[in-house]
């Protein structure tokens, strides 16, 4: 199901209209005083959560986790989760995890540089051809995907078609966990502890190739006061630098550089890229993108959030303290690669790397829930913009008079709602 | 028969919003269902015809018509004018500043983009007089999503 990302608790709405002006696909509006919410529409950026003053609406996310004891328990750790301790080395934060009853936790680091040399390989191969549409535009952030196939679909193709880090390794654990405890996949739930509210249907992911790789997914807030606890007592004993979970790794910082804007591209050799964080800049940016102002650059990473996926709305630590324990871990941890060229390249060539199905089938992920507008209906909400007072101060429950305008082109909204064209339309001034 | 008209000043040198008439214009054929494919070459034509206009001229102005069987672009200004057209139509050829080549414009492919993008371009232009670009963009039928 498309869009159910969030719920809204409509006995406590006030009908203030803050998420209404915040969504960026004018996906709600105000009717009767309380908020209607058009999940079709719905790309899971979470704007609305961060702005709602009366904690009316909610991330699916799960905040509570009973983990079921008959199966094999493993955590992959959004690199944001180091992010949120500071002075914390992250293999102790991975321990603290594992202390709240997970059989396994994983760690991303590795993967990230997989995924980053795929990034690398792709751009080398097509750079000469332009095969691929360029600029490339990074598939990790989904709610940009979800952008992308309902505003932009002319750019699904710019999409890179490498597979997410977070879904590579989501697979390579399950086949892992069943060799070792020899069980079979069923037995297996695998959950991602993220920042990111859109990643709440797990079956519903941005990929198709993606459905089924994460079990269950888990917000960092939810976890956050009991790993709290966790992480104390792991500061309290002497050092140990040995971990005995297969998974765990040994982080080093590129997880947490990734975690921040521009952390993706940073550790990259390629000229030509940028990074590009928070909604307003992104639509900017993709409006940029479709008018060819960017043709000549070869890779661009976007985040929703603001300063990047630490800027997350289901994480507990302010954005900017998180960006400083990012950059303290940079300095101590480094972003070495560490992983032999040769056999990534190999993994490469066999094709391991890439999506199944390409970001371009998306096209018909937003079915064609609006209707297109006929040329008389454009010039007739041009007329009715004329009218309106231009304010946008979404008392009528629209976002904007433009918006309004075309709801009420639409059938969807009465002129009687704005408060201009009620005195119009009561002879007040008399002048239409 | 229906058509429908916009137009926006365009302010010289003013590089904030330069920009915003290309970008209303690409939103509002995306909202009356013009394929996606064609949206992308008009904004591509918008945006350098614009961004020309306000680099270049004085009182820009930009104009949108839209028509069941054609969509035209009509951006001109009062600049200093294009002194030899067809030398200006050559790919890499500027006349930008340094100045502008470091702000990423001015690579001389400005007009050959836009002539390579719509289905028809006309240049008018006199030296010290200014210049008018008049792109056009046929509309087949099924390049609309509903017609009507």
């Amino acid at each position: 199901m498309i869009g159910e990302y969030v719920t809204f608790q409509l006995d406590k709405c006030t009908g203030c209209a803050h998420c209404v002006k915040a969504c960026p696909t004018r996906a709600i509006r105000i009717r009767s005083l309380k908020a209607v919410h058009h999940p079709d529409l719905c790309i899971g950026c979470g704007e609305c959560l961060r702005v709602c003053p009366e904690g009316v609406i909610q991330s699916n996310v799960e905040s509570r986790f009973p983990l079921d004891p008959d199966k094999t328990n493993a955590a992959i750790i959004s690199p944001v989760l180091y992010s949120q301790f500071p002075d914390t080395m992250p293999c102790d934060v991975l321990r603290a995890v594992k202390e709240m009853g997970f059989d396994h936790v994983v760690d991303l680091s590795f993967h990230l540089e997989m995924f980053q040399f795929a990034v690398e390989g792709f751009i080398a191969q097509n750079r000469e051809t332009r095969q691929a549409p360029f600029p490339l535009i990074s598939p990790i952030c989904p709610v940009v995907i979800r952008l992308i196939a309902l505003k932009h679909p002319t750019l699904l193709d710019n999409i890179l078609p490498i597979r997410r880090p977070a879904v590579m390794i989501a697979d390579d654990v399950r086949k892992k966990l069943q060799s070792i405890h020899n069980i079979t996949a069923s037995e297996i739930e695998i959950f991602h502890i993220t920042p990111c509210p859109s990643k709440a249907l797990s079956q519903e992911m941005v990929l198709k190739d993606e459905i089924g790789s994460v079990d269950r997914t888990i917000g960092i807030n939810a976890v956050y006061p009991e790993l709290c606890k966790h992480v104390e007592n792991i500061r309290e004993m002497e050092l140990d630098i040995y971990d005995t979970d297969p998974f765990a790794n040994i982080p080093n910082a590129r997880g947490p550089m990734w975690s921040k804007s521009g952390g993706e591209i940073n550790p990259l050799r390629d000229e030509g890229m940028l990074s590009v964080s928070g909604l307003q800049e992104i639509r900017r940016c993709l409006e940029k993108i479709e008018m060819g102002v960017f043709d000549e650059m070869n890779y661009i990473e976007l985040r929703v959030c603001p300063q990047g996926c630490l800027g997350g709305p289901l994480t507990a630590v302010d954005r900017h303290m998180a960006k400083q324990t990012v950059q303290k871990l940079v300095r101590t941890f480094g972003v070495n690669r560490r992983l032999p060229p040769y056999k990534l390249q190999r993994l490469y060539d066999r094709g391991w790397f890439f999506a199944n199905i390409r970001p371009s089938d998306l096209t018909g992920y937003y079915p064609d829930q609006r209707q297109a507008l006929t040329i008389d209906q454009m010039q007739e909400i041009e007329n009715l913009l004329s009218l309106l007072p231009g304010i946008d101060c979404a008392v009528c429950g629209a976002p904007d008079c433009r918006t309004f305008a075309e709801d009420v082109v639409r059938g969807r909204a009465r002129r009687s709602d704005c408060f201009r064209l009620r005195e119009i339309d009561n002879g007040k001034e008399g002048d239409t | 028969m229906a058509a429908l008209k916009k137009s926006f000043q365009l302010k010289s040198r003013d590089f904030m919003h330069a920009g915003e008439a290309s970008i209303s214009v690409q939103n509002m054929l995306k909202q009356i269902g013009i394929e996606p494919a064609l949206i992308r070459r008009v904004a591509i034509c918008a945006y350098e015809g614009e961004m020309n206009a306000v680099t270049h001229g004085e009182n820009g102005n930009f104009r949108i018509e839209v028509n069941t069987d054609k969509i035209i672009l009509d951006i001109s200004d009062e600049g200093p004018g294009i002194e030899d057209i067809e030398k200006a139509m050559e790919k890499g050829f500027s006349t930008a500043t340094e100045e502008y080549r470091e702000m990423g414009f001015g690579a001389g492919m400005g007009l050959p983009n836009m002539e390579t993008n719509s289905d028809r371009m006309d240049i008018e232009s006199e030296k010290g007089q200014g210049t008018r670009v008049v792109m056009r963009f046929s509309l087949s039928p099924g390049s609309r999503k509903n017609e009507t």
